[in-house]
């Protein structure tokens, strides 16, 4: 039998709404996927296209931005450049007709424990029907 | 000297992969760094492979010189040593590079082995591309007018081939790949390390020592090149030779500086030819400009090239990097390598020959270079 | 309608006739502008002071050996012209020396930009046998009759911004049938009018956008969607990337050459794109072998995603590639995309904000899940 396909998401999360957010799942002791590896980052504005690019071609079968929800950034506007920097990248991706849908953007605060969970869950049945990313085994990146 | 002969199965090439992976499969290395066809087939890329199975798509000897393999040697042990046992594949010149680099620290060739072969030149970038697929057997050409025991000159290598007079230079490397005279029927493994030794013995490989044929192609490849390259020098003295015919010959250059991204000694992460010590106020440009009446720019373009010299003419190897790749066609490796025959001939150095001679700029003698002083 | 400097002579001859009535006025301090360097027929962008050396200007050779913006963005990086400087420049040279304004990489004062209708430009590497020279009466015909000119670069071929924004002045050339005989020089700004005063010649009012140029229009159009039908870009998907940015060789001119790469140091030069030892081992366990140097496509997304709000499509980044990858076509269409979602035209205005520099509270909310 083969393996069953267990998909790895990088998960970038705002320090102060997304990441408490998970904090907040995991002391509920909600129950979710244990597909994501996140990587705590001070703002969702803090987050580089090209760390997302790097996840991606470094085989991630998704990656998620997560950030507090737009009015509610810990520095006023963050959110909203990166929501305009995600729609760059994502655009991008889509014009050289690669899987946009392992991209993700989600606001998520920390109160939203289970809105967490269930995001999580949600995008890991979705990646999960993809398949692992191609980017996986290829030797000529 | 004693050195094995391996009977060609099929082809040269193939007969090469074949040891290579069975030095794999026997765990004398762990991975090895070789060019390996790209998915489009019309290129080749270097590959730093583990798996035995990548090496069907490899090709220790591609037709194209498309990255040179000093920079890729550099890119893996730049941070410091690999804790693999690494066979690494490449071209004399790229060897020497790798050498010079070394010496740079820009390269830690501890667990790295190195590999050479007799050289027959590679393809110019611009002819390759026109036509992959033809491109191929155009090689294929040149290798058999190489190694034919009476070897003649191939007009489809790169002018830096052409000229180059140490396409079978091996005091550097562990074992070295001899295919000259031997009309592609044997290979020699010449061995040049007490490991290269050692592992004949794991393999089973016996050493016999007739070197004659070979030889006898080298001494005529070696005559026909040094000809060829008094001549091309020659020449060229006369057309950028003083300073005016210097900045003629660079006057179609675009500043791109692709030649000095691409050179393997050109190893500075940012070129000081594009730092902010070139970048000047617009009152500069205009004071320059009143001067003649009118300037090219930018007007640094010839102070990048005498510098970019300067700064590594006694570690240029000649590979032809620089000229294969330049949008402009200039003639730059045949100009850098004049100037470095001259320069390392005043040092009697020949960059990337030993790892054990020292940069030339890295050492002095109390008494020495009088002659450039003035009383 | 606008005003217009009738000169009877060719447009090349009377362009550099304004130039030099500038020079000569103390009108300008210099003419920045594409100048013969060999007899062989090539050029190069020149800084020319005395008006004696005019001679030599080629102000309108079908040739862009270098994007002017990024030269115009160096003679002003440190500080603005003190005194005035007339710039002959290409429409998407100017786009592009905008944009780099816009990036604080250089500054509009003391420009007077002279700019034309663009018929577009040869390969580089025609430039290199002399060939341009050779094409030239067969390429004044095609202008004079507002074609797509046969062997220029695709880019061009395919290119709809042929009309300058935000000239001072531009010169009459698409599909303006006595080009060698009359020169028209639109005079878009009051500066235009002032500089040229006292200047002999007619003025007279007409109109920039003609028939010709409007036919033209829809043919480059044509052309684009040929040319991106070629490649194919939407249909690449990661494998396509692999197989087209393969033969990559990794040296970088694309980024040096392009107008909007301004960075002193790109960051896939930097040591933060270099692997360690460590990652080639991590790889090697991954994928059982590793490209080296590493990260090919990555690069090229980093720059796409870099630079395609303000690619202006000035095809210098393919006219360079050592390994013939046709990155312009690329670029413009992920390009024009990218720009569509913000409504932005690279280079048109100097006042409109690079999109990512500026957000709206209520927007994009369908990227957002
Ligand atoms: S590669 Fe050629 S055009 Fe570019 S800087 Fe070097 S010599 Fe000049
Ligand atoms: S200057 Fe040119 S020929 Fe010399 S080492 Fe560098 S790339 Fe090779
Ligand atoms: S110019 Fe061409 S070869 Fe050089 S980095 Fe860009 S795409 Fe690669
Ligand atoms: S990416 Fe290419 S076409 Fe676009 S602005 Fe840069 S050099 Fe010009
Ligand atoms: S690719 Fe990005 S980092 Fe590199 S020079 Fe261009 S804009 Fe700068
Ligand atoms: S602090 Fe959470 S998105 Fe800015």
């Amino acid at each position: 039998m083969k393996d069953e396909f267990k998909p790895r998401i990088i998960g970038f999360l705002c320090n102060w709404c997304s990441y408490a957010g998970a904090d907040l799942a995991g002391t509920s002791r909600l129950q979710y996927p244990p597909s994501l590896l996140p990587i705590r980052v001070m703002c969702s504005s803090r987050v580089d296209p090209l760390f997302v690019i790097s996840a991606f071609l470094r085989g991630a079968d998704a990656v998620l931005i997560a950030g507090c929800h737009p009015g509610d950034c810990h520095y006023q506007e963050g959110n909203y450049y990166a929501r305009r920097r995600f729609a760059c990248v994502r655009k991008v991706f889509e014009t050289l007709g690669m899987e946009s849908d392992r991209l993700r953007l989600s606001w998520i605060s920390a109160s939203e424990g289970p809105r967490f969970a269930n995001v999580i869950t949600e995008y890991t049945e979705k990646i999960k029907k993809m398949g692992p990313n191609p980017a996986k085994k290829n030797i000529f990146l | 000297m004693k050195v094995a002969k391996i009977k060609v199965k099929d082809n040269i090439e193939k007969t090469v992969l074949s040891f290579l992976r069975e030095t794999i499969d026997k765990k004398l290395f762990d991975a090895i760094l070789i060019p390996m066809m790209v998915p489009a087939g019309d290129s080749y890329a270097w590959v730093l492979a583990q798996d035995k199975s990548l090496l069907d798509g490899a090709y220790y000897l591609p037709p194209i010189m498309s990255v040179q393999g000093a920079k890729a040697l550099s890119s893996v042990t730049k941070g410091g040593k690999v804790n693999k046992r690494v066979a690494a594949i490449m071209r004399p010149c790229e060897i020497r590079a790798a050498i010079e680099l070394s010496k740079l620290n820009q390269i830690e060739l501890e667990n790295i082995f190195l590999i050479s072969m007799d050289c027959p030149g590679a393809l110019p970038l611009k002819d390759w591309l026109k036509d992959p697929k033809r491109g191929v057997d155009v090689f294929k050409k040149v290798i058999q007018h190489f190694v034919d025991e009476e070897p003649k000159p191939d007009k489809s290598v790169r002018p830096a081939c052409a000229i180059c007079h140490r396409f079978s230079d091996s005091d550097a490397v562990d074992l070295h790949i001899g295919i000259l005279g031997t009309e592609g029927e044997d290979i020699l493994f010449i061995p040049h390390s007490t490991q290269a030794e050692a592992i004949f013995a794991e393999l089973g490989l016996s050493l016999n020592e007739n070197l004659s044929r070979w030889q006898k192609g080298v001494d005529e490849v070696l005559k026909q090149r040094k000809k060829k390259r008094a001549q091309v020098q020659e020449e060229l003295k006369s057309t950028v030779v003083g300073f005016d015919k210097l900045l003629d010959t660079f006057s179609n250059c675009i500043n791109c500086h692709i030649c000095q991204s691409v050179c393997p000694i050109c190893y500075c992460r940012q070129c000081y030819f594009d730092s902010d010590k070139v970048k000047h106020p617009p009152d500069d440009y205009l004071m320059r400009a009143e001067s003649k009446g009118n300037i090219s720019l930018l007007p640094d373009k010839i102070l990048f090239h005498l510098g970019r010299m300067s700064h590594m003419a006694l570690s240029c190897v000649g590979c032809g990097a620089c000229e294969d790749a330049c949008p402009m066609s200039i003639k730059v490796a045949q100009i850098f390598s004049l100037i470095a025959d001259r320069s390392q001939g005043l040092f009697n150095y020949i960059a990337g020959k030993s790892i054990e001679e020292p940069l030339p700029m890295r050492v002095y003698e109390d008494d020495e270079f009088h002659e450039v002083e003035s009383p | 309608m606008s005003s217009v400097l009738k000169l009877s002579r060719s447009a090349e001859e009377g362009l550099r006739e304004l130039l030099k009535f500038l020079l000569e006025k103390k009108r300008v301090k210099a003419v920045f502008t594409l100048c013969k360097i060999k007899k062989n027929g090539t050029v190069s962008y020149s800084l020319i002071t005395d008006a004696d050396m005019l001679k030599d200007a080629l102000p309108l050779f079908p040739l862009m050996p270098q994007n002017a913006g990024k030269l115009l963005s160096r003679l002003t990086l440190k500080e603005h012209l003190a005194e005035p400087i007339a710039a002959v420049v290409r429409p998407c040279e100017l786009r592009a020396f905008i944009e780099l304004v816009k990036r604080e990489q250089g500054s509009l004062e003391n420009f007077i930009f002279i700019s034309t209708t663009c018929p577009g430009t040869y390969p580089l590497e025609m430039s290199v046998n002399g060939d341009i020279s050779k094409k030239l009466p067969e390429y004044e015909e095609d202008v004079k009759k507002g074609n797509v000119i046969s062997d220029t670069r695709p880019i061009c071929k395919a290119c709809e911004h042929f009309m300058p924004y935000s000239a001072d002045m531009t010169v009459a050339l698409i599909g303006e049938k006595d080009i060698d005989k009359n020169c028209e020089i639109f005079l878009n700004t009051e500066k235009a009018e002032k500089l040229i005063e006292g200047m002999d010649g007619e003025l007279v009012e007409r109109e920039l956008e003609t028939e010709e140029v409007k036919n033209l229009r829809s043919k480059r159009q044509e052309e684009k969607r040929k040319l991106f039908e070629e490649i194919n870009v939407e249909g690449l998907g990661l494998s396509g990337l692999v197989e087209t940015f393969g033969r990559c060789i990794g040296c970088h001119g694309c980024s040096r050459v392009c107008p909007i790469c301004y960075c002193v140091l790109c960051d896939f030069d930097s040591r933060d794109y270099e692997n360690e030892p460590s990652t080639y081992e991590s790889e090697l366990k991954k994928r059982g072998g590793v490209r080296v140097p590493p990260n090919t496509v990555l690069y090229h997304l980093g720059r796409l995603t870099h630079v395609s709000v303000s690619c202006v499509g000035c095809g210098m980044c393919t006219d360079v590639c050592p390994a013939d990858i046709p990155l312009s076509t690329i670029f413009l269409k992920v390009g024009e995309e990218v720009q569509k979602i913000f409504n932005y035209i690279p280079g048109k205005d100097v006042e409109e904000a690079i999109p990512l520099n500026k957000f709206e509270k209520d927007e994009f909310t369908e990227v957002e899940d």
